[in-house]
Formats: structure tokens, C-alpha cells, sequence
């Protein structure tokens, strides 16, 4: 850049030495070995329970109480991965379809109707805007394990219990998707974008649509990989709702413990199997989240 | 003046209108927007609290439905509980041993993936991992590792010479047991909620600072929890909403789902089904729901108040602001000055 | 961008909404009559052994009838799941399977239950078990499938290391009589090898207190629980057996799992179900075998019912189909392909009951042992609405004395006292 934004500086060096200097600083940094020990160990310590599981889910009924433990895995994965595939209760794939139309939809809706409401909570000016956010937010206090029973009633009077109708519909919300967005959006979107776009004539539709979507592109994409993941593994709103033939995974595999004695290493394989999706879905929404945070569409 | 053409009125009365959308568009979308968000909640939320609400003032049986109004009996025979406040007590006690590790610690992991790492994805999207398995295997690897007589941990304590401990049986142990299991699960997810707000702040400060040769310890406390406020503050409202809530991790920590013999691990939510589903008293279950949604509130808003004090600073132009945002705004119009 | 964003929006809309079409359907209105084409629903858990060859049986005979059986995995979830729907108002299947325990406390609401008496199910099944399920207006309102006599499974090389005798018979005689000689016989295997006699407190105590007429309640409802000295006299001898008897561990916990597997124990009572676990948790354990004893006599752990909510569109049909379900001929296919012990007289006479063995436990005379310990059975305990609750919470001091040792047997007797005035 040019030397005389440098000299402005308090205690301005000559130019060529500080040059260098600006250099590094725009070229960041590395950061040492010791950051990536440090990482080594959080994952480490993050795959312990999913290696866990696949440990016992390929040994055999007994694995599971042994005291001294293996660490290697047992041969049996695939054995048991067919019995899970294959048992007559769990209707495995079916349940994969469902989980994943349920989990998509309900993503999508979270996401969409959470930035819009988040965007109007963080940047617009309205009358009862920080009485209706407060509102928002303490209905995330209520505990759900009584909303059962009502939300049951509501689902039959609207005639939708037992279908997938009746998991998404008290999903497509989110208090906690709205205030996040809200939060997220309140540092990340300068008001100088959002007034150089409506000096420029446009709607508060074209400015939400240009300025403010793609500001929210990381928090979105996070957002929605959460709710993704929250509403795959959802099992009791699921089970108490959805007739048994339509089930959502987590419902479906809980049959694998049906019995007055549970074989753990099946169970355990289908957790491993349930979980195949959604580490799919993880390398899709990372790169996402990596890129959308590069582009540093708001950096000054 | 001069009178107008009728060109130049339709022109004016076509800007004016165009005026009057603009202002109209301005006032009303916004409720527009956060529309969505309330019409749906009045459905599937608005209901059932009110539905709670109603059932908690009544004795009401789950079989058997509505019973005579009782006022707030329910409400005062719960509070006269000792359950109910040993399971308060246990609430707290679990709450603060997964709330303060998870923030800390995720912020720590949230610092060091802030860095120009290579692998960022892999190494961002690892500490999710944990997230993502379902809780029927986290609490089942959990508690067989906690097991009072053949789990895994005493067996380590055993080789080491310390006497086990009653991971089960005595309240302080399985308090920090379910703890465990809580910030094993949520831990990294709070580090990327509080990554992706520090993605948010501008490099510019940090630039400033290390120009002024602060230190990274310093810029941490002074450029990225100031700047993180409204991240802080979603994290620690949310934290601890869903820590006074907990529910899963105490029901699956042994074979009952009762939290413990003795109300050892039990918490508030699980006081509340029993009353609801075990001895099928709706009534009284609805109370408990009603007085910790108010508990809950109280928190969250005390909470609130702390976490504004220990990031003070804003962004709302005009208030005071930290000497490295007045640098790199001085910067910036220094930049746009010469463009 | 907006184009696609909208494409995607619709794209997802669409599938959404025809999910909806597609898993829409489930009405199931209309008479009983052989005609209509009608749809029942069948709730069960754990596994009751209706597969569905068993199921197309009847729907052979029955071309109208289309037969989804929806499953529960444990008890617990099926608990909750029909108290929420009986809550509700609606939601539940047209024949729901339901445990002893549950229905005790049903029994006060039994109006939300289908009469389903008649004379082609009358002496169908053990006195005792219809009596359970039959209220205070003579309603009978659960057909019976299962029950669980109880024998005593036992470690023969266990015995035999401590010099008792170890073949069945033996053991039989040995432990013939009540519970004050099982206790003592114990002690003597303890003194002779240190090493525990049976799994819990909690699991001998059921033996005890299900030998008791009204241990909890009187007929006619009121709670007796706390004032009836044989409640103590049970948990006190109990508990005082247990602390050098029990190993402490408890039941279903993941301790009492990895006891199993290792072998800790050498006694437990078994009822039919129990042989199951055994030898799912000990695969690796061969010397397991069933005596055909009972200290006290006989005794009934468990046991299930299948009752037709009156909820239901088709409470007609699904009766019927609740009658076939629990007759001899179709109880017995249930035993063959999950073990459940059947409820019904007349399988007590039929080979495929009588010729059963287990090979695990020694190639043991299962079917025999537990016709012979039905048959023992005295007593038929008078279960109401107050008395899982109850019992539930005597378990929890059970526990806090044998397993937690956190309290004297005194103390947590009192709490106990305590817990039971709070239930209201």
C-alpha cells in the first residue's frame, strides 16, 4: 500500500522498516504446533464415543460387559450391521427417508424464517421490538416434556397425528434459531452496508435479499447444520406421534432394544449406521462454513 | 410559481406515491418478517403453555382429565416438597458444574480454531463430533464408564490406588458424572457458536493492536470477548435455559430414569414427569413446569446482567468504545480519504 | 441466486406436501361386521412372540381385517406412550398390550376400557390372572397372554464348589420351604465360600411381597401400606438377609449386567422371561440350571394383558381379534417363538409346553418347572391404582440400603413412610 497511510500511524517508523512489518500482518500468521496438539487432543477425546460404539458394535453380546476392554475391533461389524438392516421391527430404510425428509424440511424452514426474523430483531426499527425479542426468548424457558400432551391434542384435532406432518410442524419455528440469527446479524452486519443499499433506492425486500442473506451465510449454514443434527436425533416428540410404520430413525432403532434382554452390539451398530448420514452431511456444510466464512463478505 | 405541466404533476404524484410505498415499507416489514416466527408459535407453543397454565390451577389426573379448580394448592403442596427442592438443588449443582467448563473451554477451542489453520474443516467440524451421536450411545458409554462396581473409571482409580467412588450412589459424584456426559455433548458446539462470532470481528483490530504490540492474551480480552458480546450473551442465556431443562442425560443415567434412590441426580424436569407420568398427577406437574419456567426467567436474567458487565463495551455508535475500535475507524477513513 | 433459492423453496414445499399425501392415511372408521374392510392396530413391547406368519393366520380367515402391529421397545416407552394418548383422548391402537403393573393403576379410569367378557373366553385362564383384571363393576377388561412363575435358577458348580448339592432335584428339596430356609441356606454357601448368594434386594423382596395377599391396599381401595406389619416384616428380613446374602447390585443396572456376565452370583428367581436374559447377558457361562422350587411355595413376576381401548373405532372387531390372539393354540406359538410362558389352562396339558427344555440351563424341563410353579401359586395379590407407585418407591429404599448404603434400614424405612404421604 502506500507509504503515507503508514506515517499517520503514532510513532511512525520510517517506511521501509515498517513495510515489512504490514506485510506479516496481512499474511496471518500460522499458528504454532502447540495449537494443533492442543486440537489433536479436543478430537481425540471428540471420536472417543463414536469409536466406542463401533468397538462394541463389532464384537458380540458380551463385549459390552467385559472389564478388560479391547481397544482393537472385532470382526463382527458387518454381521451386525445386516441384522440391523434386516430385523423385521426396524424398517431401517424407511426410517432413513423419513428422518431425512423431516430434518431437511424443518432445516430449511428454521433457517429461512429465523434470518428474516432475525434480521428485522438486529437491524430494523419497529415499535415493541425489544418486548416481542424478550417474548421470543422466554419461550424457550417453557419445558417441553408437558407440551406433550396438549401438542398431542392439537395435532389429532388438526387431523395430522401419525403422519411426518406432526413432527415438522411444531419444528418449522425456532425461538432459539431466531435468537441466534438476531445475535449473529447485530455484529455482523454494519449499518453502513444496509444504509449504503437503501441510498441506493432499494426495497426492504432487495436490501434483506442482497445485503443481509449473504452476510448471514456462515450463521445460516451453522444454524442449519444444528437443526439438522437436533431434529435427526429428536427421539420422544417422534415416538409418541408417528405410527410405528412411519417411523424416524432414532424411533426405528430403539426397537433394537426391545426385549427383556438388549444385545448391545446390534444396537450400537445401528447407531454407528444412523450416524453415516449425518457425517456426510458434516463434510457438505464444512466446506460450506469455511467458505462462506473466507469470503468475509462484511470485513471492512 | 409557475404552474406545473400535467407531465410534471404526474411526475411529482408518481414520485410521491413511490415516497409513500417506500414509508410504508419501511414501517410495516418488519412485522412482516418476524410474522412467520409468532403465527406458527401461536399454534404449536401459545397452546400448550396456555393449556399448562390452565391444568397447573386444577386437579387434574392423566387418565382421567379435568378435575375441580383448586387454585394454587398444586403450586403450594409442590413447593412444601422436599423433592422438589432437592431436585432444585441437584438442578443447580449439574448446571454449574456443565455450564462453566462448556463456556470456558469452548471458548479456548473457539480461540484456537480462530487461527489460520490448515485442515480448517476438518479440524472446525471435529469438534462437533461429539453432537452427533445420538444420546441413547453417549449416555450408555457414560454410564457404563461411571458403573459403581465394574465401570471403567473406577477400574482406572482401583490401579492407581484411589478408592473408587460412588459414581451412582452419593449425590457431589453423579452430579459431576451427568456433567460430564452434558459437556461432552455440547462443548463443541459452543465452540463454533462462539467461533462463528469471532469470525464476525474485523481483522482491522486486530491489526491495530498487534501494531501497538498487545499481546495475544491481551487482544483475547480486550478486542474478541468485548467484541463477542451479543455471541456471550446468546451462549450463556441459551446455556443456561437448556441446563435448568436438562432432562435426557439424568433420565438415562441408570435403569429407572428416576434420578437415583435416594433423588441423587434427579432434577427439576424429571421431579416433573414423575408427578405427570409416574404417579399421573397432570395437575401438579403443570405446577412444576409453571415455577420453573419462572426460575428459569430469573436466571436467564441475572445472567444476562452479568455477562453484559464482563463484556462491556458496544457497537451501537456514539457509547464509549475500546481504543483499538477508534484506531482502526481513524484507519479506515484514512484508507477511503486516499481511494 | 433468488431464482434457484426459489426453485429449491418450491422443490421442498412440493416433496413436503406430498409426504403429507402419502403418509396421510390411517382412518380406520366402520362397523365390525365381516364386510367393510376394516384396519386394526396392534400395540405391543419387549417381544410378545406375534410374527407375522402368526398374524397372517388371521387375516386368512379373516380376509377384511388388515393387521399393523406397532412395537414399543421396552415396557416403559409403552407406558408413556399410552398414558399420553389415553390423556389426549385419542391416539391409542385398537388392541393395546399392557403390563400387570399398569393395569393396576388403570383400574380406576376402567371405563376407558373395553368390556370384554363373554362366554367364549370364560375359565380360559388362571383364576388369579383374571381376577386381576376385572373391576370393581366385574368388568373384565384384559385378556391375559403371559405370566411369570417363578422357579429358582442356580449355579451348579457354584453349589457344588461349596458342598452343597448341585443336581436339581436335589436343590430342590434343599431349598423347599420359605423364605427363612432359602435365607439360611445362603448364609451356608456364603460362610463356605464368600462369595454372594443372590443379585438384590430388590429383586428377592418382589418374591416376597407378590406372596402377599393385600400388601398394599385393601379390596376396597384403601391404603394400608404403611400400618401393615407384614410390608415391614418383608422389608426388614429382606434387607437384613441382603447384607451378607446380596451382591448388590441393582437389577437391570449395568453392574448388575456385567454381574451376570461374570458370574458373581449363584441364585436368583427366575421367572420365564428371566432365562432369556440369563443367557443373553452369560453366553459365555455354562453351568446355569433351574430347580423346580420356590421358597413360599410359587409366586408370579410380571405378566401381560391385551385390552381394547374404548377409544377405538372398531372396539367389536378388535375384541374378537384379542380372543383369537389369547387363545391356547396361538399363546402357545407366541412360547415357541419368544418364550413367553402362557396364561392359558389348557396349554398346561399340551406337549409343546410340557416337552420344552432349555439348552443353556442343562437342557432343564422348563415348560414342566414352570407349569408345576404356576401351579403353585397361592395367592393372587390385590393390585390397585395406588400400588405401583408405591411399590416403586419401596424398591427406591430397597435400594438405598443394599445398594447405595447411603441409609440404615430404619432410616430408609421412614423416608419411605414419608414418600408414601406425599403421594397424595
Amino acid at each position: 500500500m502506500s507509504a503515507q497511510a503508514v506515517d499517520t500511524h503514532v510513532g511512525s517508523a520510517p517506511a521501509e522498516r515498517v513495510a515489512p512489518r504490514r506485510r506479516r500482518l496481512i499474511n496471518r500468521q500460522r499458528p504454532g504446533w502447540m495449537a494443533y496438539g492442543f486440537l489433536l487432543a479436543v478430537i481425540l477425546g471428540s471420536v472417543f464415543p463414536l469409536y466406542w460404539s463401533f468397538l462394541i458394535g463389532s464384537g458380540d453380546p458380551t463385549t459390552i460387559t467385559k472389564q478388560d476392554i479391547v481397544w482393537w475391533p472385532g470382526g463382527n461389524f458387518l454381521t451386525n450391521a445386516a441384522a440391523v438392516l434386516s430385523n423385521e421391527s426396524v424398517n431401517f430404510w424407511r426410517a432413513i427417508g423419513n428422518s431425512i425428509i423431516v430434518s431437511t424440511v424443518v432445516a430449511f424452514t428454521v433457517v429461512l424464517f429465523s434470518t428474516l426474523s432475525g434480521y428485522a430483531f438486529a437491524k430494523l426499527r419497529f415499535r415493541g421490538k425489544t418486548g416481542l425479542l424478550i417474548f421470543v426468548i422466554a419461550t424457550m424457558a417453557v419445558p417441553t416434556q408437558l407440551g406433550v400432551v396438549p401438542l398431542f391434542i392439537a395435532m389429532s384435532k388438526l387431523q395430522i397425528a401419525g403422519t411426518l406432518a406432526a413432527v415438522i410442524l411444531p419444528a418449522i419455528v425456532s425461538a432459539f434459531g431466531v435468537f441466534w440469527m438476531t445475535q449473529y446479524l447485530s455484529s455482523a452486519l454494519p449499518y453502513e452496508l444496509i444504509e449504503a443499499a437503501r441510498v441506493d433506492g432499494a426495497s426492504m425486500i432487495r436490501t434483506f435479499w442482497h445485503v443481509a442473506l449473504p452476510a448471514a451465510r456462515p450463521a445460516a449454514a451453522m444454524l442449519g447444520l444444528f437443526v439438522f443434527i437436533s431434529t435427526w436425533t429428536n427421539f420422544f416428540w417422534p415416538f409418541i406421534v408417528l405410527d410405528r410404520q412411519n417411523p424416524t430413525l432414532p424411533v426405528a432403532l430403539s426397537l433394537l432394544q426391545s426385549n427383556y434382554f438388549v444385545d448391545y452390539s446390534v444396537v450400537l451398530a445401528g447407531v454407528i449406521l444412523s450416524t453415516i448420514p449425518l457425517l456426510i452431511l458434516f463434510i457438505v456444510a464444512g466446506r460450506q462454513l469455511v467458505s462462506g466464512i473466507m469470503q468475509g463478505a462484511v470485513k471492512g | 410559481m409557475t404552474s406545473t405541466t400535467l407531465d410534471d404533476e404526474r411526475r411529482i404524484r408518481r414520485i410521491a406515491f413511490s415516497q409513500k410505498l417506500s414509508h410504508w415499507d419501511v414501517r410495516i416489514s418488519p412485522y412482516l418478517y418476524i410474522s412467520p416466527f409468532f403465527i406458527l408459535f401461536g399454534i404449536v407453543g401459545l397452546f400448550p403453555l396456555l393449556y399448562t397454565a390452565y391444568v397447573s390451577v386444577h386437579q387434574w389426573h392423566l387418565i382421567g382429565g379435568e378435575g375441580d379448580f383448586v387454585g394454587l394448592d398444586n403450586f403450594a403442596f409442590v413447593l412444601q416438597q422436599p423433592q422438589f427442592w432437592i431436585a432444585l438443588r441437584n438442578t443447580f449443582s449439574i448446571f454449574l458444574f456443565s455450564a462453566v467448563p462448556q463456556v470456558g473451554f469452548g471458548l479456548i477451542i473457539a480461540a484456537v480454531l480462530n487461527e489460520n489453520l490448515r485442515a480448517k474443516t476438518f479440524w472446525r467440524m471435529g469438534v462437533l463430533l461429539p453432537y452427533i451421536v445420538a444420546p441413547v450411545a453417549v449416555t450408555l458409554i457414560f454410564s457404563n464408564m461411571f458403573g459403581d462396581q465394574y465401570g471403567l473409571v473406577n477400574n482406572v482409580l482401583r490401579g492407581i490406588g484411589i478408592d473408587p467412588i460412588q459414581w451412582h450412589s452419593q449425590e457431589i459424584p453423579s452430579h459431576i458424572a451427568i456433567a460430564t456426559m452434558v459437556n461432552f455433548r455440547w462443548t463443541g458446539y459452543t465452540a463454533l457458536i462462539l467461533l462463528a462470532g469471532m469470525q464476525a470481528i474485523s481483522r482491522d483490530l486486530y491489526e491495530a493492536a498487534a501494531i501497538d504490540g498487545a499481546s495475544k492474551v491481551r487482544q483475547f480480552f480486550s478486542i474478541t470477548i468485548p467484541q463477542l458480546r451479543p455471541t456471550l450473551i446468546f451462549v450463556i442465556v441459551t446455556s443456561t435455559i437448556g441446563g435448568l431443562q436438562i432432562f435426557d442425560e439424568p433420565r438415562l443415567y441408570d435403569q429407572f430414569g428416576q434420578g437415583g434412590a435416594n433423588s441423587q441426580w434427579m432434577t427439576i424436569t424429571i421431579y416433573l414427569y414423575n408427578l405427570g407420568w409416574g404417579q399421573l398427577n397432570f395437575g401438579r406437574a403443570a405446577a412444576v413446569a409453571w415455577l420453573l419456567f419462572l426460575i428459569i426467567v430469573l436466571i436467564g436474567l441475572l445472567n444476562l446482567a452479568i455477562t453484559r458487565r464482563i463484556a462491556a463495551s458496544s457497537d451501537v455508535p456514539g457509547e464509549r468504545r475500546s481504543r483499538w475500535t477508534w484506531r482502526s475507524v481513524r484507519h479506515h477513513e484514512q484508507k477511503k480519504v486516499e481511494a | 441466486m433468488s431464482t434457484s433459492r426459489r426453485t429449491i423453496a418450491a422443490t421442498i414445499a412440493g416433496a413436503a406436501a406430498l409426504a403429507l399425501v402419502v403418509t396421510g392415511c390411517s382412518n380406520g372408521g366402520g362397523a365390525a361386521t365381516g364386510d367393510e374392510k376394516i384396519t386394526l392396530t396392534l400395540a405391543t413391547f419387549n417381544d410378545f412372540g406375534y410374527t407375522d406368519e402368526l398374524l397372517a393366520q388371521y387375516t386368512e380367515e379373516h380376509p377384511n381385517v388388515t393387521i399393523v402391529q406397532n412395537k414399543a421397545a421396552t415396557s416403559n416407552d409403552a407406558r408413556d406412550n399410552f398414558f399420553t394418548k389415553l390423556g389426549a383422548g385419542s391416539g391409542l391402537a385398537d388392541v393395546e398390550a399392557i403390563e400387570v403393573d399398569w393395569l393396576a393403576e388403570m383400574m380406576q379410569y376402567s371405563d376407558k376400557l373395553t368390556d370384554l367378557s363373554g362366554s367364549d373366553v370364560d375359565g380360559r385362564w388362571v383364576d388369579w390372572k383374571t381376577a386381576a383384571a376385572t373391576d370393581a363393576d366385574g368388568r373384565l377388561v384384559g385378556y391375559g397372554t403371559d405370566i411369570g412363575p417363578e422357579a429358582v435358577c442356580y449355579r451348579q458348580d457354584l453349589f457344588a464348589e461349596a458342598g452343597l448339592p448341585s443336581d436339581p432335584e436335589a436343590v430342590a428339596e434343599l431349598l423347599d420351604g420359605d423364605w427363612d430356609n432359602y435365607y439360611e441356606v445362603g448364609q451356608q454357601y456364603v460362610d463356605a465360600t464368600g462369595k454372594p448368594w443372590f443379585d438384590s434386594a430388590g429383586a428377592t423382596y418382589q418374591g416376597v411381597v407378590n406372596q402377599i395377599q393385600n400388601a398394599y391396599e385393601e379390596n376396597d381401595g384403601t391404603v394400608i401400606a404403611t400400618e401393615n406389619p407384614d410390608v415391614k416384616e418383608a422389608f426388614t428380613s429382606v434387607l437384613e438377609a441382603s447384607a451378607t446374602l446380596s451382591a448388590h447390585l441393582g437389577q437391570w443396572s449395568d453392574d448388575w449386567n456385567a454381574g451376570l456376565a461374570n458370574g458373581s452370583f449363584a441364585t436368583m428367581l427366575c421367572p420365564g422371561w428371566m432365562l432369556g436374559v440369563i443367557s443373553g447377558n452369560a453366553p459365555d457361562i455354562s453351568d446355569w440350571n433351574v430347580a423346580n422350587v420356590f421358597p413360599g411355595g410359587g409366586g408370579n413376576w410380571g405378566g401381560s394383558y391385551l385390552t381394547v381401548p374404548a377409544q377405538g373405532k372398531n372396539t367389536e372387531a378388535a375384541r374378537e381379534f384379542a380372543a383369537w390372539l389369547t387363545a391356547p393354540e396361538q399363546q402357545l406359538q407366541a412360547f415357541t417363538n419368544a418364550g413367553t410362558f402362557p396364561s392359558q389352562v389348557e396349554t398346561y396339558t399340551d406337549d409343546t409346553l410340557t416337552s420344552a427344555t432349555n439348552e443353556y440351563f442343562n437342557n432343564a424341563p422348563v415348560g414342566q418347572i414352570l407349569i408345576d410353579r404356576s401351579n403353585a401359586i397361592e395367592v393372587a395379590p390385590f393390585k390397585s391404582v395406588k400400588y405401583f407407585p408405591i411399590n416403586d418407591a419401596l424398591q427406591k429404599a430397597l435400594t438405598r440400603v443394599d445398594v447405595d448404603k447411603s441409609q440404615s434400614i430404619e432410616e430408609s424405612w421412614n423416608q419411605w413412610i414419608s414418600d408414601v404421604k406425599a403421594l397424595g
